[in-house]
């Protein structure tokens, strides 16, 4: 099987400060991969790197077949990025739906403006995600109008509507109210049982030991860890894993 | 407390109620002393002018017309002007966008130049000094001379707001546009203006209003017939100039107020749909 995300020897650095220290990471088709890992460890801008939101320092990212170096400029590199985004789909913290479009507007806007879509069948296709996400019935609403909750929802669906290869989750339940996060889990889970190819920023160890295939863990801009859940979760190898674990195991309680 | 614990009964109002009801009863007081305290001043002005101060009412009823018949064109130099207005007042708040020196550059030029030198001087410009250059302005309509100055003015003041309004739309608009596969063309044509031009309008509204009274600046040039430039020709012509003012005075004022009314019914419509 070959992998549908491939990094190669990722550095980031932020002026002198450097977050990412030569990562390599193989993601392979209908995966769904949690990365953890305390705030500051470069888990956001290594999700981040992989749409170009931030541009690598060096290494490559490769997604779907289609390969970028890092750090270089110029009109073929920007073409390559482009493709890059149209094969992966963003879900952020911040939801960052278009306030001034309704609900359907949000989902079709990229379909018709990006891909040039037609608009009816942008819809047909929106409608669908939206019912999926459980969101259909506020198709007219605007995003002000609706919970932390639903707003995400939204959000994933307007993700899916782009027809992605892979998803990009940045700490998706964050900024949500406690009783709020069940409801974005759940799409999330549906999501990855529809067979989508997943990569989780997540402090949710719930949701990364019951749905995620591998779990990775980031400390100081490196993987410092990278198994199965069971193990990671049951006897990690690492003691800074251990350490985060068992901070999480104290925050539950 | 106890007390909120308490199921309501039928007659009984809660106390967050009750409170609500009194500041409502002390706002409704408050407004009704400012409208009668606005009646008696408004009343004490049109007696000051038939009593203490000696009005010519038959002037006033000769020249009625001539001076409102100026209001088209303060409100014709005003709509062309502030559609000029915002047109460059765009383009200026997109090149201070510019990553590109020269774009910048020009931008912030054209704002420290308008800023820097008084409107009058600006309209004067136009005017006299222009046609010095070239026979081209010579032949210029007073008017569109007008437009121009007054255009330019304005768009140099508001590409500020214009540029606040840009500046209110969050990186995560930008990043949710950029993440969907958006050019950075398309993510300020379909995502971030939008968002600006919302937040820009009631200020735009506010600056409509001021240029229709600024629009009297024109009169001085003798060359478009607007409310002021009537007004001080029948007030000078027949020594009546204190008559001929209050009227223009009068109808400055009133269309300033329809205007304000008219904008807070945009902004009211504005701010009850999705913000």
């Amino acid at each position: 099987m070959t992998a549908i995300v491939k990094i190669s020897s990722l550095d980031k650095y932020f002026g002198r400060l450097q977050v990412l220290k030569n990562i390599s990471l193989e993601i392979q088709p209908r995966e769904v991969v949690c990365l953890i890992g305390r705030s500051g460890s470069g888990k956001s801008t290594l999700l981040r790197c992989i749409n170009f939101l931030e541009e690598p320092s060096h290494g490559t990212i490769e997604v779907d077949g289609i390969k970028v170096e890092g750090g270089e400029k110029g009109k073929a590199h920007r073409q390559l990025v482009h493709d890059v985004r149209l094969k992966t789909g963003m879900v952020f913290q911040e939801f960052n739906l278009f306030p001034h479009m309704s609900v359907l507007d949000n989902v079709i806007e990229g379909p018709v403006t990006v891909k040039g879509m037609d608009r009816h069948q942008a819809i047909t296709l929106a409608e669908e995600n939206l019912d999926s996400v459980g969101m259909l019935f506020k198709r007219d609403e605007y995003p002000n109008r609706l919970s932390g909750g639903q707003k995400q929802r939204i959000a994933i669906a307007r993700a899916l509507t782009m027809q992605p290869r892979v998803m990009l989750f940045d700490e998706p339940t964050s900024a949500l109210d406690p009783e709020l996060i069940g409801e974005v889990l759940n799409v999330m889970k549906k999501v990855a049982k529809d067979g989508m190819t997943m990569l989780v920023v997540t402090h949710e160890m719930g949701f990364a030991r019951d749905v995620a295939d591998r779990v990775i863990v980031m400390s100081e801009g490196e993987l410092i860890e990278d198994s199965n859940p069971q193990d990671l979760f049951n006897n990690p190898s690492d003691p800074r894993t251990k350490a985060l674990i068992d901070r999480y195991r104290t925050g539950e309680k | 407390m106890n007390l909120l614990a308490q199921p309501e009964t039928g007659g009984q109002k809660s106390q967050a109620e009750l409170l609500y009801q009194a500041q409502l009863r002390t706002q409704r007081h408050f407004k009704t002393n400012v409208a009668i305290t606005w009646f008696i001043l408004l009343v004490s002005l049109v007696l000051l002018f038939s009593g203490p101060i000696k009005v010519n009412s038959q002037f006033i009823q000769d020249n009625m017309l001539f001076i409102a018949g100026g209001l088209g064109q303060t409100l014709q130099i005003s709509l062309l002007s502030i559609l000029l207005a915002i047109t460059l007042a765009l383009l200026a708040a997109l090149g201070r966008l510019s990553k590109f020196p020269p774009v910048y550059a020009l931008s912030t030029f054209y704002v420290s130049l308008i800023r820097g030198t008084p409107l009058y001087l600006q309209i004067m410009f136009f005017f006299l000094a222009m046609p010095q250059i070239s026979p081209f302005w010579a032949k210029l309509p007073g008017l569109w001379a007008g437009v121009l100055a007054l255009g330019l003015n304005y768009g140099a003041y508001m590409s500020e707001t214009f540029r606040a309004g840009i500046a209110s739309v969050g990186k995560g608009q930008r990043e949710a546009a950029i993440a969907l596969g958006m050019t950075p063309g398309q993510t300020m044509r379909r995502i971030v203006l939008p968002q600006a031009l919302r937040f820009a309008i009631p200020p735009m509204g506010n600056d409509f209003i001021s240029m229709t009274k600024d629009s009297a600046l024109v009169a001085a040039t003798g060359f478009v017939h607007e409310v002021m430039w009537r007004a001080v020709k029948v007030g000078r012509a027949q020594f009546h100039s204190l008559e001929a003012l209050i009227m223009a005075a009068i109808f400055y004022w009133v269309m300033t107020l329809v205007l304000t009314s008219i904008q807070s019914r945009i902004e009211n419509r504005l701010s009850k749909g999705d913000r």
